[in-house]
């Protein structure tokens, strides 16, 4: 059943692929001259590739494109890890950060009904907030480097975490805190062995939406103030109608979002493993 | 604490509820009495008679709306492991395996691991779960669930045991089997005395079985307060006691299955 669901969405993805591929060859119009409006398989596996050399500065014995060396695949796959990782590392940062941060001030608030009801409002507001308009005010405070990326990330992802744990606290049925209390918990025990595990399978959402969230913050944060990461390869495409090369980012997208969600996926499995099967399937499926 | 002072003071307790449509609803109205200490007390009533929210002003997990419980002299202010309580809505908590919920009050007072877990095995083998002390509660059946509830809070080892239909939902012979393993535990205490018990049912042999005291809850109230002094070990044999016979037409008289001759009411 699990095999055949598999080669289904695997078939999917190839049709969507050749579909791509047909566009490519239906509309063959050009962004700017020799700039295919939708470039097609082979030119985003070999021109487009080729051209991320141009973001390798030189290193590891891979002389860059601006020091006069010509493209080669090495300095091209090196730009891609390069920038890449630089993207990864400024995302999970802020995620740990705004994670950690807004769980702990989420959990903080739950401590009595009042300060959750005080909270209540204010993070209606927080949340309607869109998230892109506040990149300037972040790079004004934060400045336009790691920091302030970094800052906008967690403060994006923050916002999520910190809701999605006080409603998931005030969610948690009654009858397990009293089992708890008449067992003898402290309020600390309470909130290790009972909450926490209780409001997981509720944040198993927000982990999830903010993992897409975080994504969309640490590009915006890229798109306005960077010299490296995806967001930039990006914004400096467009200025030149590269739209091959921000197909190529989408792609790497996809792929590190898949990636990133699988691993999760197979966390939140063991640690749910006590979740009822119907509840499960709903969710993950 | 002085043998004349009781274990469970309840004096002049109410408990009005609001329901969510404004309807005020008095689910304890002005209930006093007294327990000694080591009495196994039965309560028995009709269904929505008040018998939960008493028990749960007496775990401290509902304070009364008036009048005041004391428990072994000081008032109750919230819950403590002292009471124990086994909860007539599944409580056990299912993100941990039915061992670790059988150690947890161990565990919330610092009894180190081997120690707790050797306790945690002897009352799942007590209730008959020893086979299954590394399942998920999502594993087990409806009464298997009742049953971790009954070990965690007998595990705990609380000097008042208040136990809310722990029975209810099992079949006759695992009932009968944990009567015997509730009636052992009452009776090590610590310090070699008896536990003190505040035993929900619906079950009138039950009641009689088992209790030193029946108290008949109506509407709220107290209405009938009957002492059971038949002699233990009881089997089947004591219920057919001229005396039990007696008291069991008393209580199905109250819960109106029989009219009987002049039953007397409590004043309260
Ligand atoms: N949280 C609550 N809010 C409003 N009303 C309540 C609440 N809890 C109990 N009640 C009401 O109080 C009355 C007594 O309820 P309680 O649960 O104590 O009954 P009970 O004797 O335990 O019944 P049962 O034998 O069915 O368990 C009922 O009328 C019930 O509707
Ligand atoms: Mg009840």
């Amino acid at each position: 059943m699990m095999r055949r669901e598999r080669w289904l969405s695997l078939g999917v993805l190839l049709l969507m692929a050749a579909l791509w591929q047909g566009l490519s060859m239906l509309f063959r119009a050009e962004a700017v001259p020799g700039e295919p409006m939708v470039p097609g398989w082979q030119v985003l596996a070999t021109r487009t590739l080729l051209s991320m050399a141009d973001y390798w500065p030189g290193g590891f014995g891979v002389p860059g494109v601006v020091s006069g060396a010509a493209r080669s695949y090495a300095a091209a796959g090196l730009a891609i890890v390069g920038n890449s990782l630089d993207t990864i590392v400024r995302l999970y940062t802020g995620l740990l950060l705004g994670g950690m941060l807004g769980s702990g001030l989420g959990l903080l608030v739950s401590w009595s009904r009042w300060t959750r009801r005080m909270v209540q409002g204010p993070l209606q507001f927080l949340r309607m907030l869109p998230l892109l308009a506040m990149v300037p005010l972040f790079q004004l405070w934060f400045g336009i480097d790691f920091i302030g990326k970094i800052m906008f990330v967690a403060y994006g992802v923050g916002v999520i975490f910190f809701a999605g744990v006080v409603n998931a606290v005030g969610n948690v049925p009654q009858i397990y805190i009293d089992n708890g209390l008449t067992l003898g918990a402290s309020r600390l025990r309470l909130y290790r062995s009972v909450i926490l595990p209780a409001i997981f399978p509720e944040l198993r959402a927000s982990v999830l939406l903010s993992l897409g969230t975080g994504w969309a913050a640490v590009l915006g944060a890229e798109y306005l103030g960077a010299q490296s990461g995806l967001g930039y390869i990006i914004v400096y495409s467009e200025q030149f109608g590269y739209l091959d090369r921000m197909m190529l980012m989408a792609l790497l997208f996809i792929l590190y979002a898949s990636l990133s969600y699988a691993a999760f996926d197979a966390l939140a499995r063991r640690l749910l493993a006590w979740t009822p099967q119907t509840a499960r399937g709903i969710v993950i499926e | 604490m002085s043998d004349a002072a009781p274990m469970v003071l309840v004096s002049r307790v109410s408990q009005t509820f609001r329901r969510a449509d404004g309807q005020k609803v008095r689910a304890v109205d002005d209930v006093s009495v007294q327990i000694p200490e080591g009495q196994f007390v039965c309560l028995l009533g009709p269904s929505g008679c008040g018998k939960t929210t008493l028990l749960q002003m007496v775990a401290g997990l509902l304070a009364p709306t008036q009048g005041e419980i004391r428990v072994a002299g000081q008032c109750v202010r919230g819950p403590a492991p002292e009471r124990g309580m086994v909860f007539q809505k599944d409580s056990v908590f299912p993100w941990m395996r039915v061992i670790d919920n059988v150690e947890f009050g161990l565990k919330c007072r610092g009894v180190a691991k081997p120690e707790r877990q050797a306790i945690a095995r002897r009352y799942l083998a007590m209730v008959g779960l020893a086979a299954v002390e590394r399942a998920w509660p999502r594993e087990l059946s409806g009464g298997m669930l009742k049953r971790v509830a009954i070990a965690t809070v007998f595990a705990n080892g609380a000097a008042v045991l208040l136990l809310d239909e722990p029975f209810g939902a099992l079949d006759y012979v695992t009932k009968r089997q944990l009567h015997d393993v509730l009636l052992t535990l009452w009776g090590a205490g610590a310090s070699g005395g008896r536990r003190t018990v505040l035993f929900v049912t619906h079950d009138v042999d039950e009641a009689l079985l088992l209790a030193d005291r029946i108290l008949v809850v109506h509407s709220g109230r107290i209405v009938d307060d009957m002492a059971i002094p038949a002699p233990r070990p009881r089997n089947s044999d004591s219920l057919l006691l001229p005396a039990m016979v007696a008291n069991k037409h008393r209580l199905l008289a109250h819960l109106g299955l029989e009219v009987a001759p002049a039953v007397p009411v409590l004043a309260q």
